[in-house]
C-alpha cells in the first residue's frame, strides 16, 4: 500500500511540474518570444515598420505614381508598348480587370505596413525604456498605420479595419465602412502628431524619421478628403507657424539628391543607391526602382514608363508664358538626358514620346556596382513638400470663407518661383488652386487622387473612360475576395 | 556443467523430505538429438530447470504438484502427468506454429494468437540467416507493408522505413522504439545484438505510442540472457568483398567525339580540331571503372551469455569496417559497440535490470547522390577523352567543363570528411512486484551522443601550369579551410507502469497496463571554421592552425530542446482464449504543440475472434483461425520543435541620416500559430490469421486505410494577414493497402525446407491541401532548371509532371503540322503533345507523367536445411514504380551521355525516340518530360547463403557446442529494366524525394565467408 501511495506521490510530482516542463521557448535565435524586450528592438521593429513604405514591387509593381499619375490626365502608362504592363492600361483606360497583381501587391503591401505597426503598438509598450523616445516610437507606428490606410481608403474606399495583430482565426475579416478607416486615421495621427519630434529636435542620424510636421500635414489631407475644412485650416496654419518648413528657393533644386530632406521637405520615403535589387518582393531593398522605370528606353537603359500627356505640358503655358517649373518637371526633345545622351527619338530606342518625366530622373541609378541587372535608384518620394501644405492651406482657408488667407498661400508658392500673383476670388480662386496643385505637384502622385477629392474626375476623366460613382475607387483584388471565401465585398460597378 | 549439477544437487539436499526428485532426458522429434537448453518446469510453480548438452534435466516437484511442462523453441510444449514417477523422458514433436510466439507490443507482450492489431515480427534467428550491415535491412521484404530503400549504397547510409506508405507530406519516418528507449536513427545499433524486431503498422497497436504512432512504430528488443543457462560464448566473424554490381553505358571517346562535332555542326559553329578524326580517339577514359573499386567489409563479434536462477545476462561486444565501392576508405563506415544486458532478482519482490549499449563510430563521407558534383554524377558525365592522370602522374583535368563536371577521382582524393561519434544509449529498471499479478516498473533511460565533424578542404590545382593555374574553378582550391561541428543530444526518458494480470479460471485472461513518460530531448551544436592553413595535410586541420589573423575563424552555436509528458492506459482481455478485446488511450502533452494544444489524446479499440478455439470448429486442416479488426488514431509530432513560434527577421532595414545608414529593422515575416499541433492519422485494419496443417502453411492478410489531417502546410492566407502564411494542420491524405504473407513449412523430413511471401500493396495520396494550397513541387532537376515532382490533391505524393513527348520531328512539315514550340525548333528535334489542343506548348501541356510510389512490394524466402547444411535464398523487389533518370547535366553541351544517345535522329527516318544532337537546345529537349522516367520495378537476390553446422559429435571433442561455417551473397542478381546503377532509390532528402536518380550510389554486390561458434 506504501508503494501505491509512492506511486500516486510521484504521479502528483509529474502533474505538478508539467506546465513548466512542457513550456520550451527557443534557446538560441530571435524569436517573438524573446524579442521586444530593450530599447533597442523597439527601434528596429518600427525601422521594420517603415521599410514597407518602400515596397513599391512586392511582387508586383504599385508604384505611388501609378495611381497618382498615370491614372490621370498628367501622364500615360508608357514602356515598350501596350503589353508592357498591360494592365495598368487597362486600368488607365478605366477598362479595369478586377484581378491583377498590382492592385494585388498594393493591397498586401499596405497590409504588411498595417501588420507591422500593429506588432509595434502592442509590443512596445511593454517595454521599458525612455518615455520620451518610447512615445515617439508609438506616433512613428502610428504614423505609419495611418499612412497605409490612408493609400488603401482613397483606393479602395471601405477595407478590413485591422487595427491589430490578426490571429488565423480573423483573416477573413469583412470591409469596414470608408468612415471607419477615416476615423482610425484621424485618431493615429492627432495622437501621433502629439507624441513625434518635431523636425529640429531630431538628431541628424534620425533625419528621415517621421516627424510631427508630416502626421499633420496627413492629417491635414485627411480632413480635406473628409471636407474637414476647418479642422484643416487649423492644422495647415499649425505647421506653417510651427517654422520647421519653408519654400527651397530655386524650385529644381528640390529634386536633386541635394535636395532630398530639405527645408521643404514634410514627409519623403527615403531610398538610397544601394545595389541587390532584385524584381521579387523588394522588403529589404533600400532603393527605389522608380529612377529606372521613369527613364527613357534605348540609350538611356530604363523602361520609359509615366509618359507626361500633352495636355500636362500644355497647362504650363495656359498663363500666356512658359511656366517656369516645367523644365524641373519634364523632358523635351533635344534636352540633354544626364550625362547618357541628348533625347531624340532615336536615342530612346524609336518610342514615339516627346516628353519624359524629370523629377525622379537620376544618373546616381548608374553607380550600381558593375554587373547589377537591376541598378536601384537612390532618389527619395516626396510625398508631402511644404508647397502642398501651404496650397492645403489655401484651399481649407477657401473653402472656410477667408480667402486672403488663401490668396497669400498660394501666392507665396507662386512667388517662389517668380510668377505673377494671383488677385481672383470665388471659383476663379479656387481653380487658381487646383490648377496650381497641378503644375506644382506634377508628377509627384497627386493629381488622380485631387480630381477625385475635389469631385472633377467624371469631368476631367470621362474622356478616357472614367465613369463616375466607380472609378473613383479601384476594385478590390478578386484574388483577396477568393482568399477570404468572399467575406471581402466587390467595390460597385466591378 | 558440473557446476549446475553441483548447485542442483545442493538445492536437492535442501529440499524438505515432502519433496521429490524427478529427473530424465528431453529428446527431439524426429532425429532424436538431445534438446538442449530446453526447459522444464512443474505447473502452477515458478520451480524449473534447463536440460544439459546431452539434454538432461533434473528438479524436484514441490508437494501437491504433478504436471511437468517442458518446451524448446520451435517444437510443440508437452504437458505430462508425472504420475509419481523419478524419471521422465519427453520426446518433443517439431512444430511450425507461430501462435504462442511472444510478441512485443507497447510496454508489454502477448502472444501471437492473442493479438488483434497488426503487428510484424522478426526474429534473431530470421537475422541471422543474413548478416545485415544495418538494422534497418532487416525488415527489407520480410515484413508486408514495410517498405524498405537504401539512401545510399555507401557505406553507414541510413535507409528510408515506410510503414504502410507515405502518410504525410512531411517526416514520414517510423519511430523507432529500441528497448523502450526512443532513438533517432539506428546507426549506432549492432544487428547481432538484435533479439527480435517488432513493427506496429496499425494505428490500434500504434496508438500508446500517440503523438509519435503515426508512420508505424519499430519496436527493437536487444538480447538478454535467459535465467538457468548455461554460460555461452560465441563469436561470430564475417569477411566479404564489395564490388560495383554494373556499370551505366556510356559513349566511348570515338562515340564522345563524333556525337561532339554534331552538336557543333547543329549549333552552326565548327567542330574542335582535335575531334577531326574520332576513329583514333578509341574507347577513352572509362570513369565508372575510375570510381568503382573492390571494397573490404568485415564484422567480428563476442558475445558471453548465461543465466542463473536468479540473474541473466549478456555482454556482447562487436567490430565493424566496410569501405565504399567508391572511394574505398574515403567512404570507409566503422563501427565498435559494447551491449551489456542483465536482470537480477534481487528480492522476491524486486527486480533490477539494465540495458547499456556503447557505440564509437566513425563515417568517412563522400558527397552522394547530389546531381551537381558527386563523384557518381561526375563519372557519369565526365567525357572519356580526358585522362584520369597526366604523363607525369597528377590528376588531369578536362578541357570542356568548367563547374561541377570535375575529375571525379581527384575530387576523392580531396575530400576529407569525418564524422565521428560517441553514442551511450541505456536504461535502467527496477521492477517491483506489488501483489499477485500486479508489478510496477520504472525505467530511466539516456540517450547520449557526442559527435564530431571534421571537414578539411586541401588546397590542390590541377593545372597544366601552376602559375597561370589555368584549370576550371571546380578543379583547383587555392586557399584550404577546415570547418569543425560538434553535436550533441542529450535525451532522456522516465518512465512508470503498473500491470495487473489476472486469470480468472480458463475463461478470463486480462491484463491492464497504466503508465506515465517524461521526455525529455535536447541538441546542442557549436563549431567554427577557419581558411589559409600553412600545412595541406589533414591531419594538421585544426582551426587554430592558422596563418591568417584570427579574423578569418567563424563560429556558431545552437541549442534546441522538447519534452514530452504523457499517460497512458492500455486493456486486454481474452474470453475463453477465443474472444480478444483490447483498448488503449494515451494523453501527450508535447512542448512542440502550439499553447492551444499543448495536449492531444489517441485512442484505438480492437478485437479478434479465433475460430478455430469454438467447440463447433471441426476443419481439421485449419489448426487456427483469426479474423481481427481495429481502430485507432495516433499522430506524428516531428514538426519542428518550435514551429508554433515565429522566428524575428532582421534586414528589414531603412536608410536614416544624411549619410544615408541602412539600419536594421526586425520583425516576424511568418505569424504564429499557438494552434499548432500534431498530425493526425486515423486507421482501421481489417486481418486474418490462419494456419494450417498443424502449423506447416501460415498465413496472414491485413487490408486497411489510413486517414491522415492535420498534416501540416503553409497552405495561403488573406493578404490582411501582413505576414506569410504560418504552418497550420490543414492538409490530409489517404494510404489504403493490402497485405499478404503465407509461409510454408515442412520440418519432419531430412530436409526441411521453407518457402515464405510477402506482398503489399499500398495507395497513397493527398486529398487536401487547405483552401488555395497550392501544390507542392519538388525533385528539382538542375539539367531542366524545374521540379519534376508534384504532389496535389488527388494525386499519388511526388507524382512525376512534365511534357508528354510524341516522337522526333522527322522534317519540316511535321514540324509545321504540329502545334508551336519554338521558332528554332527544327527536324531531329522532340514533338511533345499538346494536351490541351490550343496549339502552342506551353505550361499548360504538362501532366502526371509517373508515379515513384510502387503498386506493390513484395519479398520471396527459400530456406533448405539438410544434415547440417543450409541454403537460403531471399528475394526482394517492387513494382509499378518509376525512376525520374537525373543522371546526364543536359545542361551542359560537353557532358558524356548514355549508349542510347548513338540512336539518336540524324536524318529523316534516323530515330523516332533518341533526338538530334545540338550545343544548345532551342526546342528544350531537355525539359522535364516522360523521356526520363523509366520503370523502376525490380526483382532482387537480395541474399544467398550457404552454410553447414558441423556435426555436433565431431564438435563435443574440442568443447564446441555449435559451428557454422557459410558464404553469403548479397545483392547477386538484380532483375530490371532501369538502365541507371540502381533501381533501388530511397527518398533522399526529404519525404518528396522519390525515385530521383541524381546519380545514385549504387549498392555492392557482396560475397562475404563467415563462421559462427558457440562454446
Amino acid at each position: 500500500m506504501k508503494k501505491i501511495a509512492t506511486l500516486l506521490l510521484l504521479a502528483l510530482a509529474f502533474t505538478a511540474c508539467q506546465k513548466e516542463f512542457l513550456e520550451k521557448k527557443p534557446i538560441v535565435g530571435v524569436t517573438e518570444e524573446n524579442f521586444y524586450r530593450t530599447e533597442a528592438d523597439a527601434i528596429a521593429a518600427v525601422n521594420a515598420a517603415y521599410a514597407t513604405m518602400q515596397f513599391e514591387l512586392s511582387p508586383a509593381g504599385h508604384f505611388r505614381w501609378f495611381w497618382g499619375d498615370i491614372m490621370s490626365d498628367d501622364a500615360i502608362k508608357g514602356g515598350s508598348g501596350d503589353n508592357d504592363v498591360n494592365a495598368l492600361l487597362q486600368l488607365e483606360t478605366f477598362k479595369g480587370p478586377t484581378n491583377t497583381d498590382l492592385l494585388e501587391s498594393e493591397w498586401g503591401a499596405n497590409f504588411e505596413g498595417i501588420y507591422r505597426a500593429n506588432v509595434v503598438l502592442e509590443k512596445v509598450p511593454a517595454i521599458e525604456m525612455d518615455r520620451k523616445l518610447k512615445a515617439r516610437i508609438l506616433g512613428e507606428a502610428k504614423f505609419i498605420r495611418a499612412w497605409n490606410f490612408y493609400n488603401l481608403v482613397v483606393m479602395f474606399g471601405g477595407v478590413p479595419l485591422v487595427d491589430h495583430v490578426l490571429a488565423p482565426s480573423e483573416y477573413n475579416m469583412p470591409r469596414a465602412s470608408a468612415d471607419d478607416i477615416w476615423n482610425l486615421i484621424e485618431k493615429d495621427l492627432t495622437e501621433a502628431s502629439a507624441d513625434l519630434w518635431r523636425r529640429s529636435e531630431y538628431p541628424a542620424a534620425d533625419l528621415g524619421r517621421i516627424t510631427k510636421g508630416a502626421a499633420q500635414a496627413l492629417l491635414a489631407k485627411t480632413y480635406l478628403w473628409r471636407k474637414k475644412w476647418a479642422e484643416a485650416k487649423t492644422i495647415t496654419a499649425e505647421i506653417i507657424a510651427s517654422n520647421e518648413y519653408q519654400l527651397t528657393q530655386n524650385y529644381a533644386d528640390i529634386f536633386t539628391l541635394d535636395g532630398e530632406n530639405n527645408v521643404e521637405s514634410v514627409f519623403e520615403i527615403q531610398y538610397m543607391n544601394a545595389s541587390g535589387g532584385n524584381w521579387g518582393k523588394n522588403n529589404a531593398n533600400e532603393g527605389t526602382f522608380t529612377n529606372v522605370f521613369q527613364r527613357a528606353r534605348g540609350q538611356f537603359a530604363g523602361f520609359g514608363f509615366n509618359i507626361p500627356t500633352q495636355d500636362f505640358v500644355d497647362e504650363f503655358f495656359k498663363e500666356g508664358f512658359e511656366d517656369p517649373r516645367l523644365k524641373s518637371t519634364v523632358f523635351r526633345v533635344g534636352e540633354p538626358m544626364g550625362d547618357r545622351g541628348i533625347f531624340t527619338l532615336a536615342a530612346t530606342g524609336d518610342m514615339p514620346h516627346i516628353y519624359y518625366p524629370k523629377k525622379y530622373f537620376s544618373n546616381k541609378s548608374e553607380d550600381a556596382p558593375f554587373g547589377d541587372p537591376n541598378p536601384n535608384g537612390g532618389s527619395n518620394d516626396r510625398v508631402i513638400r511644404y508647397a502642398d501644405v501651404l496650397l492645403m492651406h489655401a484651399e481649407a482657408a477657401f473653402q472656410t470663407g477667408d480667402e486672403p488667407a488663401a490668396r497669400a498661400s498660394l501666392n507665396q508658392v507662386r512667388a517662389r518661383v517668380g510668377i505673377p500673383s494671383i488677385g481672383a476670388s470665388g471659383a476663379d480662386l479656387l481653380n487658381a488652386i487646383y490648377r496650381e496643385r497641378r503644375i506644382e505637384l506634377g508628377l509627384e502622385a497627386h493629381r488622380f487622387f485631387d480630381l477625385v477629392r475635389t469631385g472633377r474626375a467624371a469631368q476631367v476623366l470621362g474622356g478616357l473612360g472614367f465613369r463616375a460613382g466607380t472609378h473613383e475607387l479601384f476594385p478590390i483584388p478578386q484574388s483577396q475576395i477568393l482568399a477570404t471565401g468572399g467575406a471581402l465585398t466587390q467595390n460597385p460597378g466591378y | 556443467m558440473r557446476l549446475l549439477f553441483t548447485f542442483l544437487f545442493l538445492k536437492i539436499a535442501l529440499a524438505t523430505a515432502a519433496q521429490t526428485r524427478i529427473s530424465g532426458r528431453i529428446t527431439l522429434d524426429p532425429t532424436g538429438e538431445a534438446a538442449i537448453g530446453a526447459t522444464v518446469a512443474v505447473k502452477g510453480t515458478t520451480v524449473g530447470a534447463t536440460t544439459d548438452l546431452d539434454g538432461y534435466y533434473s528438479l524436484e516437484m514441490p508437494p501437491g504438484y504433478t504436471v511437468l511442462v517442458a518446451s524448446y523453441t520451435g517444437f510443440l510444449t508437452q504437458e505430462i502427468e508425472v504420475g509419481g514417477r523419478s524419471t521422465l523422458d519427453i520426446r518433443l514433436a517439431e512444430s511450425a506454429t507461430q501462435i504462442n510466439e511472444v510478441v512485443v507490443t507497447g510496454y508489454g507482450s502477448q502472444k501471437r494468437s492473442s493479438i488483434s492489431g497488426a503487428v510484424s515480427s522478426i526474429s534473431a534467428a530470421e537475422i541471422a540467416e543474413r548478416p545485415i550491415l544495418r538494422v534497418e535491412q532487416a525488415l527489407q521484404g520480410r515484413t508486408a507493408g514495410v517498405q524498405v530503400a537504401q539512401n545510399s549504397g555507401s557505406p553507414g547510409s541510413p535507409l528510408t522505413v515506410r510503414v504502410r506508405g507515405v502518410g504525410t507530406i512531411n517526416n514520414a519516418d517510423p519511430l523507432y522504439i529500441v528497448d523502450g528507449i526512443p532513438v533517432d536513427g539506428l546507426d549506432f545499433l549492432n544487428p547481432n545484438d538484435i533479439e527480435t524486431i517488432n513493427v506496429l503498422k496499425d494505428a490500434a497497436s500504434a496508438a500508446i505510442y500517440g503523438s509519435r504512432g503515426a508512420n508505424g512504430v519499430v519496436l527493437i528488443t536487444t538480447k538478454g540472457g535467459r535465467r538457468n543457462q548455461d554460460g555461452k560464448i560465441s563469436y561470430e566473424a564475417y569477411y566479404g568483398i564489395q564490388r560495383a554490381a554494373r556499370f551505366v553505358e556510356l559513349l566511348n571517346a570515338r562515340e564522345y567525339a563524333t556525337l561532339q562535332n554534331e552538336a557543333y555542326i547543329a549549333a552552326g559553329r565548327t567542330p574542335l580540331p582535335e575531334f577531326a578524326h574520332p576513329e583514333f580517339l578509341g574507347e577513352g577514359t572509362d570513369w565508372q571503372e575510375a570510381i568503382f573499386q573492390n571494397a573490404p567489409i568485415a564484422s567480428h563479434q563476442i558475445t558471453f551469455s548465461g543465466g542463473g536462477e536468479r540473474s541473466a545476462y549478456t555482454i556482447s561486444g562487436n567490430y565493424f569496417s566496410q569501405d565504399g565501392i567508391v572511394g574505398g576508405p574515403k567512404a570507409n563506415f566503422q563501427r565498435a559497440t559494447v551491449r551489456f544486458n542483465g536482470t537480477h532478482d534481487l528480492k522476491k519482490w524486486l527486480t533490477i535490470g539494465n540495458n547499456l549499449g556503447f557505440t564509437w563510430l566513425e563515417r568517412n563521407g563522400l558527397i552522394e547522390n547530389s546531381q551537381f558534383n558527386s563523384p557518381v554524377i561526375r563519372a557519369l558525365n565526365m567525357d572519356p577523352i580526358t585522362p584520369v592522370r597526366k604523363a607525369d602522374g597528377t590528376f588531369a583535368y578536362s578541357n570542356y567543363t568548367s563547374t561541377d563536371i570535375a575529375n571525379p577521382v581527384n575530387a576523392i582524393e580531396q575530400t576529407h570528411n569525418t564524422w565521428r561519434s560517441n553514442r551511450f544509449v541505456g536504461s535502467v529498471f527496477g521492477e517491483l512486484k506489488l501483489a499477485k499479478g500486479l508489478t510496477f516498473r520504472s525505467t530511466f533511460s539516456l540517450d547520449a551522443t557526442f559527435a564530431l565533424q571534421r571537414i578539411f578542404f586541401p588546397k590542390f590545382d590541377l593545372s597544366n601550369v601552376p602559375s597561370l593555374s589555368e584549370a576550371p574553378v571546380a578543379e583547383k582550391s587555392l586557399v584550404n579551410s577546415v570547418n569543425i561541428g560538434n553535436n550533441n543530444w542529450r535525451n532522456w526518458q522516465a518512465e512508470n507502469v503498473l500491470t495487473y494480470q489476472k486469470n480468472i479460471g480458463d475463461k478470463h485472461d486480462l491484463t491492464l497496463i497504466a503508465g506515465t513518460t517524461a521526455l525529455h530531448n535536447r541538441y546542442d551544436a557549436n563549431g567554427g571554421a577557419n581558411t589559409n592553413l600553412p600545412s595541406n595535410d589533414p591531419k594538421d586541420a585544426y582551426i587554430s592552425n592558422t596563418i591568417d589573423p584570427i579574423t578569418s575563424q567563424s563560429a556558431y552555436q545552437w541549442a534546441t530542446e522538447s519534452s514530452l509528458l504523457s499517460w497512458f492506459a492500455k486493456a486486454n482481455y481474452e474470453l475463453n482464449k477465443t474472444y480478444l478485446f483490447s483498448a488503449t488511450f494515451r494523453a501527450d502533452g508535447s512542448s512542440r504543440f502550439g499553447r492551444n494544444n499543448r495536449f492531444g489524446y489517441f485512442p484505438s479499440f480492437s478485437a479478434g475472434w479465433i475460430a478455430s478455439h469454438e467447440d463447433f470448429w471441426n476443419i481439421g486442416l485449419v489448426n487456427f483461425f483469426k479474423v481481427r479488426a481495429s481502430w485507432g488514431q495516433n499522430g506524428n509530432d516531428r514538426i519542428g520543435d518550435y514551429s508554433f513560434t515565429t522566428v524575428i527577421n532582421n534586414g528589414q532595414n531603412y536608410t536614416f541620416g544624411p549619410n544615408e545608414i541602412i539600419t536594421n529593422g526586425a520583425v516576424a515575416l511568418t505569424s504564429a500559430n499557438p494552434d499548432l499541433k500534431w498530425e493526425t492519422s486515423t486507421q482501421t485494419n481489417i486481418g486474418l490469421d490462419a494456419e494450417l496443417l498443424d502449423g506447416r502453411v501460415q498465413f496472414t492478410t491485413d487490408v486497411y486505410v489510413k486517414k491522415t489531417s492535420d498534416m501540416l502546410y503553409a497552405a495561403p492566407i488573406p493578404l490582411v494577414a501582413g505576414t506569410a502564411p504560418p504552418i497550420q494542420n490543414v492538409a490530409t491524405a489517404e494510404n489504403r493497402g493490402l497485405e499478404m504473407s503465407l509461409n510454408y513449412r515442412n520440418f519432419d523430413r531430412p530436409l526441411k525446407y521453407s518457402f515464405g511471401g510477402n506482398i503489399a500493396f499500398v495507395q497513397s495520396e493527398v486529398t487536401g491541401l487547405g483552401r488555395g494550397g497550392e501544390p507542392v513541387l519538388s525533385g528539382y532537376v538542375q539539367f531542366a532548371n524545374a521540379n519534376a515532382s508534384k504532389t496535389d490533391v488527388g494525386h499519388p505524393l511526388a507524382s512525376f509532371f512534365g511534357y508528354v513527348t510524341d516522337g522526333i520531328f522527322q522534317n519540316q512539315q511535321e514540324i509545321e503540322a504540329a502545334a508551336f514550340q519554338s521558332n528554332e525548333t527544327v527536324p531531329g528535334d522532340i514533338r511533345f503533345k499538346d494536351l490541351d489542343g490550343n496549339g502552342v506548348i506551353d505550361e499548360n501541356d504538362r501532366t502526371y507523367i509517373g508515379n515513384p510510389t510502387p503498386r506493390f512490394a513484395y519479398g520471396l524466402t527459400a530456406d533448405f536445411e539438410w544434415r547440417g547444411f543450409e541454403v537460403n535464398l531471399f528475394f526482394q523487389g517492387t513494382q509499378g514504380n518509376d525512376i525520374f533518370v537525373n543522371t546526364t547535366r543536359f545542361d551542359f553541351s560537353y557532358v558524356n551521355r548514355p549508349a542510347s544517345a548513338l540512336n539518336r535522329w540524324t536524318g529523316e527516318g534516323t530515330s523516332n525516340t533518341e533526338p538530334r544532337v545540338s550545343l544548345n537546345d532551342p526546342n528544350q529537349n531537355a525539359r522535364v518530360s516522360d523521356r526520363f522516367v523509366e520503370d523502376g520495378s525490380y526483382l532482387r537476390l537480395k541474399t544467398l547463403q550457404i552454410g553447414y553446422n558441423l556435426p555436433r559429435n565431431w564438435l563435443k571433442k574440442v568443447r564446441l557446442e555449435k559451428m557454422k561455417i557459410y558464404f553469403t551473397g548479397q545483392n547477386l542478381l538484380t532483375f530490371t529494366k532501369y538502365s541507371g546503377l540502381d533501381p533501388e532509390i530511397g527518398a533522399v532528402g526529404g519525404s518528396l524525394e522519390l525515385g530521383i536518380d541524381r546519380g545514385f550510389y549504387p549498392q555492392a554486390r557482396t560475397v562475404l565467408g563467415g563462421v559462427s561458434l558457440t562454446f
